[in-house]
């Protein structure tokens, strides 16, 4: 129960901190969020620029803006984007659902596949056909996933025809959304899938050293059994880590394939958000991101203990 | 074994499912389309409050004036108008012929109204202290009275859309209404909906449009925001043409494209890449120092490498030829030798011998030349300034920072010099012939607002305050000399606007502001 009481308490501590960052961290950057709502061409006056930073809020005083804050998250209330002309919180929730149709099917397609193959591939690490497959997860692994998703559309969109260039859909019909998704779920499935096949790899070959391995060996169990019924366990233990951070970035981590597929998900908006100074967007997303964290690490630690023993009888 | 080969076969199965699903719903297009590929993204569904959906709705809502082929100003909703010898009360006859795609009848209402609602929303914020009275007049007209003479109101008119007060009327604020579905309008398309999730626009035709009809029955605005992919997208035929305002096609993808089946509407750029000085500090805000950094550049080398031929060694006077009035001044030259006279003549000279020139208290120094990191031809340029002034003894910095920090920077007159570059329609603004890049007195994203000169505020205000062409003329070539003596920027080349299309479609017609984007082209392509 003591245990519990100082997690908690160290989870409130993080988001309080977190949050505070949140506010923080858009404003220390330079940059003026009122210039960028001008076009590049347009010239106004400096009494239509300080009517525009009333309009928004930004001629309070900082703490008074920290204050007001605080006072519109404990009202749920996100703030109102002026560059995208909107409420934060809609705007959110519209990039959150085609963010989630991109992501969620990679992490877990890349869990999937990679942490079989991974544990496999580290069980029978002298075998060649393993070590051409690692070779290839590797050489995945260590190209720009920018590159590669270009390479996939010059490939797959422009050589065969096979898939469209751009955008969550042309029609709106579900097969019309799979198709759209398919090409950027593959790429981004083949990252996810080579980083788990990786860490599994090395995470299983180093469990194999571990006594109980030979022991199950010795009691006269066979290769797969060994590694499916006592490594594979112990051996999964970073994978659940990197798969709850995974969660906690599901709406942040596409940003380089939507840049290049062309799709208004959620890493284009805190790209653009970015770019333009637009603080509220800004502490939106992290606002979401920060639970989304919290959420997957609290969600690792109960996994942890489920796993583990150890971890359990630790606390 | 078998085990994977059905996996095989159960993989094959899905994609073939996905591939024909996806094929059915792609090939439902009725009609003859016009697809439009563009790198400008609209944010947002808002016609009056997103920068780019501004300008693709000057299709479905086209503003009073038009620019034409030639750069010249043109009625366009407005048929004509008449101006005060003052310059302060401007009248425009609306074309009767008009109406708006629910059917109603365009009407000088309309155009009032907009303008009011426009002012009083802080759309067209500078008109608020000007304006007096908007009225409409019997013979179809509308017109603006100002408190004082403002000179180039109409060719203000030609970015501001126009919109129907019978829907409007009762929306409060203009730039935060979004709509996604239609939006009324009165040209020859309207605004059927904003798809932003498929990264598309789509206009239909205007029922109810009386002039010349189009070929074609709609056009789509593609959004790609990655230009490679926008490329593909040309080759692949899923676009016809290539759209971006203020900036032709890449000048390094156009061979590509060459060998393809694609055409070019190539016109004089009014735009151009220019180096920006400081003048406000030391040692750029000494006219001396400023003329021997323009003999340091060699202009031919940079147009070669960054415009790749599509463009031409500019002039001193920094307007492109496209502009009205356009001025012969002496062309910008390359001589290192005179460019070293001219740093040796003013006092900054290499005392301690190692290899770079002092400022004139004899200190070591090091100009920064600020770049944006969000355009790859500054970068190239940047790196090529730095070796022509460091030929000369001039140490340069490359600061590279991201547009926002840019836009500070500058602000705070906290560089050098920096390469940056003017949009057509920025040439334009202001009291025309770039001089809303320099007067001090107007602030903005894109400009340098580095010129306090009084001499050159009052030839701003003169140009403001004349209607008299004759007398406009004699100011543009004062601006423009102004320029060829004070140096504030320097134009690197002058480039052009290269538009790729399909060559299955003709009809185009492009404009020095808005190339392509024009009603004259979406009246006229056809697909052969």
């Amino acid at each position: 129960m003591f245990i519990a009481r100082k997690k908690a308490i160290r989870y409130v501590m993080a988001i309080f901190i977190i949050f505070s960052l949140n506010f923080a961290i858009p404003r220390a950057m330079p940059g003026d969020p009122v210039m960028n709502l001008l076009g590049e061409d347009v010239i106004v006056s400096e009494s239509s620029v300080a009517e525009m930073r009333t309009k928004m809020g930004l001629d309070e005083p900082l703490y008074i803006q920290y204050l007001k804050y605080w006072s519109d998250i404990f009202h749920l209330d996100l703030g109102y984007s002026y560059h995208l002309h909107s409420e934060v919180s809609k705007v959110l929730f519209t990039k959150m659902k085609w963010t989630l149709l991109l992501v969620v099917p990679t992490i877990i397609l890349g869990a999937v596949i990679g942490t079989p193959l991974g544990a496999l591939a580290g069980w029978r690490r002298k075998d060649s056909n393993e070590k051409i497959m690692t070779m290839s997860f590797l050489f995945v692994y260590c190209t720009p996933p920018y590159f590669l998703s270009i390479l996939f559309i010059y490939l797959f969109s422009f050589k065969i025809g096979w898939f469209p260039l751009k955008g969550f859909y042309t029609t709106g019909t579900p097969g019309d959304i799979v198709y759209h998704l398919f090409l950027p779920v593959t790429v981004m499935t083949l990252f996810a899938a080579s980083r788990n096949y990786m860490i599994m790899r090395g995470s299983v070959i180093q469990e194999m050293q571990m006594l109980y391995a030979t022991y199950a060996r010795a009691k006269g169990l066979f290769g797969r059994e060994i590694l499916f019924r006592h490594i594979f366990k112990n051996a999964s233990l970073p994978i659940i880590t990197l798969v709850a951070l995974d969660f906690g970035f599901i709406f942040s981590g596409a940003l380089f394939v939507e840049i290049v597929f062309s799709m208004n998900g959620m890493g284009n908006l805190i790209y653009d958000a970015i770019l333009a100074r637009d603080y509220p967007v800004l502490q939106g997303s992290f606002l979401l991101i920060t639970v989304m964290v919290v959420l997957a690490n609290l969600l690792a630690d109960i996994l942890y203990g489920l796993l583990d023993p150890r971890v359990r009888w630790q606390g | 074994m078998k085990n994977i080969w059905s996996v095989w076969i159960f993989l094959l199965f899905l994609l073939s499912l996905i591939l024909s699903t996806g094929a059915l719903g792609a090939d439902d297009a009725d009609g003859m389309t016009l697809r439009i590929g563009t790198p400008n993204l609209v944010k947002s569904p808002s016609l009056v409050g997103d920068y780019y959906m501004g300008i693709f709705a000057h299709l479905s809502n086209p503003p009073l004036m038009r620019v034409a082929e030639d750069g010249t100003l043109e009625g366009q909703t407005a048929e004509m108008y008449e101006v005060s010898d003052d310059g302060k009360t401007w009248k425009f006859y609306i074309d009767d012929d008009l109406y708006w795609s629910d059917g109603t009848k365009v009407t000088p209402d309309d155009v009032k109204f907009t303008i009011e609602y426009y002012t009083a929303n802080s759309v067209i914020g500078w008109l608020e202290d000007l304006l007096e009275e908007v009225s409409v007049t019997d013979d179809n007209a509308v017109v603006i009275e100002l408190s004082e003479p403002y000179a180039t109101l109409n060719q203000e008119f030609v970015t501001y859309n126009i919109l129907p007060k019978h829907v409007w009327e009762d929306i409060d604020d203009p730039k935060e209404y979004t709509n996604k579905g239609e939006y009324v309008g009165c040209g020859p398309f309207y605004i059927k909906g904003t798809a932003l999730e498929a990264g598309v626009l789509y206009f239909e035709k205007n029922p109810h449009w009386k002039g010349t009809q189009p070929n074609i029955d709609s056009v789509e605005v593609h959004m790609y925001s990655n230009m490679d992919v926008l490329s593909i997208a040309l080759k692949r035929g899923d676009v016809d043409a290539y759209y971006k305002y203020g900036r032709g096609y890449p000048y390094a993808n156009v061979r590509a494209l060459e060998e393809d089946t694609f055409d070019f509407v190539v016109t004089d750029y009014t735009g151009l890449t220019f180096l920006g000085m400081n003048i406000r500090k030391e040692p750029l805000s000494d006219v001396s120092f400023r003329e021997a950094i323009s003999y340091a550049v060699d202009y031919d080398e940079i147009e070669r490498i960054v415009a790749l031929g599509y463009g031409g060694a500019a002039n001193r006077g920094f307007v492109p030829r496209s502009m009205a009035y356009f001025k012969e001044t002496e062309q910008l030259e390359y001589d290192s030798s005179n460019a070293k006279e001219n740093l040796d003549d003013a006092g900054y000279v290499d005392s301690d011998g190692d290899g770079l020139r002092e400022d004139l208290n004899g200190d070591d120094m090091e100009l920064v030349l600020l770049i944006r990191s969000d355009d790859m031809d500054y970068q190239r340029i940047a790196e090529l300034l730095k070796e022509y002034l460091g030929n000369v003894g001039i140490d340069v910095e490359i600061r590279m920072v991201e547009r926002s920090t840019w836009f500070d920077l500058k602000d705070e007159y906290n560089y050098d010099m920096t390469v940056t570059g003017t949009t057509p329609w920025g040439m334009w603004m202001w009291a025309n012939w770039g001089t809303g890049y320099f007067d001090s007195r107007r602030t903005g994203r894109g400009v340098l607002h580095t010129i306090d000169d009084p001499e050159f505020h009052a030839l701003c205000d003169d140009i403001m305050s004349t209607t008299d062409e004759g007398q406009l003329e004699e100011y543009a070539h004062d601006v423009q000399d102004y320029y060829a003596e004070n140096l504030p920027g320097i134009a690197l080349y002058w480039g052009q606007y290269v538009t790729p299309y399909n060559d299955d479609w003709t009809g185009w017609s492009s404009d020095p502001i808005f190339g392509i984007y024009r009603l004259d082209t979406f009246l006229n392509v056809v697909k052969a």
